[in-house]
């Protein structure tokens, strides 16, 4: 499961609990239940207006069994040690600092290359192509789920779809035959060049 | 992340929507459930070792049996409860980042201000034309041009212009064209 679906799927755990918690006080609270006509069981704690929030008679109704308190302290610690879990997740670095490349069989030698090296080398090729003005080129993954993230300023007398179509046939192509993967998946972001045009450069600032 | 997973890459996907990781409302999160959990777990175990309760564990047992539901502050505080759930929902649900739009290539996006500021360069090289306001949204673009172009020129240029942007989803462009016979600004 990527990051972001761990991250949505909190989002939605928590908002559900706030929503449908929210909503079940508030029923209770403008006697809903009494205005539409539907008798909610005497055992539902929140029915009518005048019922306290929780009482003291159901937040001590289990109190006394065996199960209750390690029950209680074990769910604490799961849900402590999977938000712990989640902070130290998204502090890992996201996958080791080499990529093995394809070796002939056989040939007994183990060839890595750093994914920064690679990086550099798809950014500086990058940078050559025409209109380009700022280039930031990251390798991210391990082998089988490498990704290649590419964020380009464009020039706004650029067009983009040369733009992607050289970016296509020459760094990324390079990149991929280097890596010995022909469908090594790149996500780009092209933005445009900063929307301020400054019509002379700073005078030099002279203390 | 963005990233689909290599599997799923070379599928034709036209128009596919980058998710945002959402990592600061899953970090707002994180904090909050760590502090209340934290402290309700240390202070449980305290008590079950033989130490007295804390005084903000007693104090929150206390109001919470004490108010009843039609209490001004429990309304209050259902409601706010309603719309952070609401918000949070929307949070997990929506796609975000709206300010990149998907192009034909998967896993190619461009930003809004970047297509604003390719169209407006090419709006002002057009003979006649003082000023240039672009306007980029998702389902379209509106261009207000200034001065004394003809209308269906600048049309014609700047629908040439935007044809240079391979954007995956339709996209509208709304020119118009003011006259102004003192020039702006």
């Amino acid at each position: 499961m990527s990051r972001s679906a761990v991250n949505r799927c909190m989002l939605a755990v928590a908002g559900l609990v706030l929503l449908v918690g929210g909503v079940l006080l508030l029923a209770g609270g403008f006697d809903l239940y009494g205005r539409i006509g539907l008798g909610m069981p005497s055992w539902w704690p929140l029915g009518t207006p005048g019922r306290p929030v929780v009482s003291t008679a159901s937040r001590t109704r289990w109190t006394d069994r065996a199960w209750w308190w390690p029950t209680v302290i074990g769910v604490l610690v799961l849900l402590v040690a999977g938000v712990l879990w989640w902070f130290f997740a998204q502090l890992r670095r996201s996958g080791p600092s080499t990529v093995d490349l394809p070796v002939p069989q056989g040939s007994g030698v183990a060839l890595r290359l750093r994914r920064r090296a690679l990086a550099e080398a798809v950014e500086t090729e990058t940078l050559a192509l025409p209109e380009v003005a700022r280039a930031r080129v990251q390798l991210t993954g391990d082998r089988r789920g490498a990704l290649l993230r590419a964020v380009v300023r464009l020039r706004a007398s650029g067009a983009p779809d040369e733009l992607v179509e050289r970016f296509h046939t020459g760094p990324l192509a390079n990149a991929r035959t280097s890596l010995g993967l022909p469908d090594l998946p790149v996500d780009l972001r092209i933005r445009g060049a900063a929307p301020r045009r400054k019509s002379a450069p700073e005078p030099p600032r002279v203390l | 992340m963005t990233a689909e997973s290599p599997d799923a890459a070379p599928r034709p996907s036209r128009g596919r929507r980058p998710r945002a990781p959402r990592t600061a409302g899953a970090a707002l999160i994180a904090v909050v459930v760590l502090v209340v959990g934290g402290g309700l777990l240390y202070d449980v175990i305290a008590v079950r070792t033989g130490h007295p309760a804390r005084r903000w564990r007693a104090e929150l047992a206390h109001q919470l049996a004490a108010r009843h539901l039609d209490d001004i502050r429990v309304r209050i505080g259902a409601g706010g409860a309603v719309l952070f759930g609401l918000w949070f929902c929307w949070l997990a649900f929506v796609p975000g980042l709206r300010r990149w739009l998907p192009l034909r290539r998967p896993g190619t996006v461009i930003d809004r201000a970047g297509v604003a500021a390719l169209i407006a360069a090419r709006a002002r090289e057009l003979p006649g034309v003082d000023a240039v306001a672009v306007r980029v949204r998702r389902s379209g673009t509106r261009v207000t041009v200034s001065g004394a172009a003809d209308p269906a020129g600048v049309q014609r240029e700047l629908r040439a212009a935007i044809a240079r942007v391979p954007l995956a989803g339709p996209h509208q462009l709304d020119v118009r064209v003011r006259r102004s016979s003192v020039p702006e600004r």
